[in-house]
């Protein structure tokens, strides 16, 4: 088994694609892990699924599709085809800044070099060649954010496949609601037109169940996090972040089904993952991404654990009438306008705010944190608006880190700790 | 007729004073997917806003961050230091950086109880037949709101007027731009931006009166015969015409342009469908080639760039962005190599609101002119 170090190399030199080096790396990991923590396999099942997914399917006799920002997933797998979230690309590379800083770098040969890392990744590395994989079709969304919204109709030209676009509106309200309902109508009909295949509403129910386990699984999971002290660690807040590529897949439901039971084997011995919690973190904003060992950090430096973050809180739309097409259609528009981070800290900033109320309700959180992207520009234009509230309603100050969620070389991970340390040792512990 | 307001590019609260002292509103409007028709038809003064001269937007920072569009918050810091005379704004989600300064200013309207009338409109990125009609259910919820507010009625008569008076202006501004199609212009492109901009300060009857005016008097002035290459400027939201000035007194003049506050911001003729009137305007403010924003025009815009760079017989296009507009940052994938192929040399520098670079800008401009510059 090659080492990290070798396979970046590979990839550097343009010998082995981000496909190969991700599937290579996960199955290195598992081997690990099997050796080291097998009661923790579960935690790469879901990522050994998606990107062999994504390698396999045209193998598999099975259309991919790329997409970017929210789109209804459920679609795209009752068409039986594989669709490929391409912000798993930025994510998955982040922890290898060798890797984004190539094809940043490759992006900002055209682009001004505030876009967002993972526009500037998922671009570069497409210029590159660097993929691995080809789409036989593209579907983007208006969300989440001008940077997107600028990468993804260039990727549509240079990608030069089928694509279908959406355009979310900014407010979330019934009008946007129906709004979107009738542009999927449009995207089922884009998709049977491409596929060759009718929408077979049976399979999308399917899908849609599948949805709904997950997200109910995935709020009894926040739910566990309420408990003191908080059973599951920081580092799983972000690898529920895949939600938004596996959402309707048995296979998320699994993972959260694991979680489940490790959160509550954790209470019922009296276990939580600071072995002394002393401090509940509330994460305004949580793009940590190429650093998540921070959280293991904070959790074993000062007994912190990261109790809930903006991603956390998806639970709330369910698909409930699954036979009226019109309901579900509206359902996907209402996930859509909805989904946490995606389009939740860049439609109007109230949701935000409302969003970060909810978790120092609901976690009894004692510390505030904004560890936010500076690819977010619209999330940090917010900020204060956010933190003004946490120290109004709940008297908490709000420590504010810029960091780079893909790009390593802008902050490393001593420079964020730093700032972390000093926020606890001349804040938080005073 | 002295048409010397038209150069007065500097930010003026006059006309909204006037326009308040007779009991009439005055708004703000940000972006230009607000159709500035519907203003008039209320007989609401519209005030596009705008960011000119702002040295210090420190206030508005704290509001929208290091990370945000100078433009933005300069505008905003406008609005919090009460630089505008307003009632109140409207701002579309154009970007979102001008969809922040609307949450932020909501906010702080809200608990500061200003009671100013702050909205926002939802404007689709693309145009299409499932976006024209959302679109127009936006207007006409901006229409109901401007009623109320204002206690006027806005018939489809009143819009029709409106849309005819904003053609007039469009018009005027076209013949503007053919001046500069001349081999030695009777006029700057720093003018030029002073002209556009000053629509943005006082009603649209007296812009035309004083464009008009212009226009009869454009004649006597002298021709520009020492430039050394014509250029045309794209890019980001630019209300500064000193950043033009600083490439023309390396030797270049501005001729053309796709920048919002240029003719972009007028565009084509509006016409009006008298069957479905506010639908004519939802159909024509997304049909206009404006901004980047919208994810269906970039190929247009591109091809329009192209177009102007042979009717202006422009030797070379200056793309300015300014750091953290992103709707602009992006262009390049596309336009550098388009313009390669045409042979139209490209000049892209990063730019922010206060002219704190004008000393690169000029040497960059400088080189740029020199390299591109032709021989008669």
């Amino acid at each position: 088994m090659a080492d990290v170090k070798n396979l970046e190399e590979l990839v550097l030199k343009g010998e082995m694609t981000i496909v190969e080096f991700a599937c290579t790396k996960i199955d290195g990991s598992i081997e690990r892990m099997k050796e080291r923590n097998p009661e923790m396999l579960w935690t790469m099942e879901i990522q050994k699924f998606m990107w062999d997914g994504y390698r396999d399917a045209h193998k598999n006799g099975k259309k991919l599709v790329f997409y970017g920002g929210s789109v209804p997933t459920e679609i795209i797998a009752a068409f039986d085809c594989v669709g490929f979230y391409m912000d798993t690309i930025p994510f998955r590379l982040s922890t290898n800044p060798a890797l984004t800083a190539k094809y940043i770098d490759e992006a900002e040969k055209y682009v001004a070099p505030s876009m967002c890392g993972l526009d500037k990744t998922e671009l570069g590395a497409w210029l590159c060649g660097a993929y691995g994989i080809k789409p036989d079709i593209f579907v983007y969304n208006s969300v989440p954010c001008d940077s997107s919204r600028i990468a993804y109709p260039a990727l549509e030209k240079i990608i030069g496949v089928p694509t279908f676009s959406f355009d979310t509106p900014f407010r979330r309200d019934e009008r946007g609601a129906e709004y979107l309902a009738d542009q999927i109508e449009d995207f089922i009909a884009f998709m049977e037109e491409h596929t060759g295949n009718k929408l077979d509403w049976d399979k999308l129910k399917y899908y849609m169940e599948n949805a709904n386990r997950n997200f109910e699984l995935q709020r009894k999971c926040a739910d566990l996090r309420k408990h003191k002290p908080c059973p599951l660690p920081g580092r799983l807040l972000v690898l529920n972040g895949t939600t938004n590529a596996a959402a309707c897949y048995p296979i998320m439901g699994d993972l959260y089904e694991s979680e489940l039971e490790v959160g509550q084997m954790m209470i019922d011995l009296g276990m939580g993952a600071c072995p002394d919690e002393k401090y509940r973190i509330a994460m305004l904003q949580n793009m940590i991404w190429g650093n998540a060992g921070i959280m293991d950090w904070m959790q074993k430096e000062y007994n912190a654990v990261a109790v809930m973050d903006a991603f956390g809180f998806q639970g709330d739309i369910i698909y409930e009438h699954m036979d009226d097409r019109r309901d579900c259609l509206k359902v996907m528009g209402k996930k859509i306008q909805n989904n946490p981070m995606i389009h939740g800290a860049s439609g109007p900033s109230e949701h935000h705010i409302k969003m970060v109320d909810e978790i120092f309700e609901q976690y009894d959180a004692n510390v505030s944190m904004f560890l936010g992207h500076v690819g977010c520009k619209h999330t940090w234009a917010s900020a204060k608006m956010v933190s003004d509230m946490v120290q109004e309603k709940y008297g908490l100050p709000t420590l504010f880190i810029d960091l780079d969620a893909i790009d390593g070389r802008y902050k490393s991970s001593d420079e964020i700790k730093a700032q972390i340390k000093e926020y606890f040792e001349t804040v938080v512990m005073q | 007729m002295n048409h010397q307001k038209l150069f007065e590019s500097d930010i003026s609260s006059e006309a909204a004073k006037e326009w308040r002292s007779k009991g009439k509103k005055v708004l703000g409007v940000i972006c230009c997917h607000v159709p500035e028709e519907i203003f008039y038809a209320a007989d609401v003064l519209p005030i596009r806003m705008r960011a000119t001269g702002c040295v210090d937007s420190s206030e508005a920072e704290t509001w929208m961050s290091s990370f945000s569009c100078s433009f933005a918050k300069a505008m905003l810091q406008y609005w919090l230091d009460g630089t505008y005379e307003l009632d109140g704004f409207v701002t579309s989600d154009g970007c979102l950086m001008a969809a922040r300064v609307f949450d932020n200013a909501a906010y702080i309207n809200e608990r500061e109880k200003k009671g100013q009338f702050i909205r926002q409109i939802g404007a689709p990125r693309k145009r299409s037949p499932r976006t024209i009609p959302f679109y127009k259910a936006e207007l006409a919820d901006l229409v109901d709101e401007l009623e109320k507010f204002t206690g006027s009625k806005i018939t489809d008569e009143k819009l029709k007027e409106a849309a005819a008076k904003y053609n007039e202006a469009r018009a005027l501004v076209s013949q503007l731009y053919e001046l500069r199609k001349e081999k030695n212009p009777v006029i700057s492109g720093a003018d030029t931006l002073r002209i556009t901009l000053a629509a943005t300060n006082m009603p649209i009857d007296e812009y035309i009166e004083l464009l008009k005016a212009f226009l009869a008097d454009a004649k006597n002035r002298t021709p520009i015969t020492d430039a050394r290459a014509r250029i045309m400027v794209i890019g980001s939201a630019l209300d500064n015409p000193e950043y033009l000035e600083v490439i023309e007194e390396k030797g270049g003049i501005v001729v053309a342009d796709a920048l919002c506050f240029g003719n972009r911001g007028f565009g084509e003729p509006l016409v009006v469908d008298d069957k479905d009137v506010l639908g004519s305007i939802a159909d024509y403010y997304l049909s206009r080639l404006v901004c980047p924003r919208m994810m269906d025009k970039h190929e247009e815009m591109h091809d329009f760039i192209i177009k102007s760079v042979r009717e202006y017989n422009v030797d070379g296009v200056i793309y300015q962005r300014m750091q953290n507009c992103e709707v602009w940052g992006g262009e390049n994938v596309l336009l550098e190599q388009k313009l390669k192929n045409q042979g139209i040399p490209l000049l892209t520098v990063e730019r922010e609101e206060q002219m704190a670079n004008a000393g690169q800008l000029a040497v960059r401009a400088e080189a740029f002119i020199e390299m591109i510059e032709k021989e008669d």
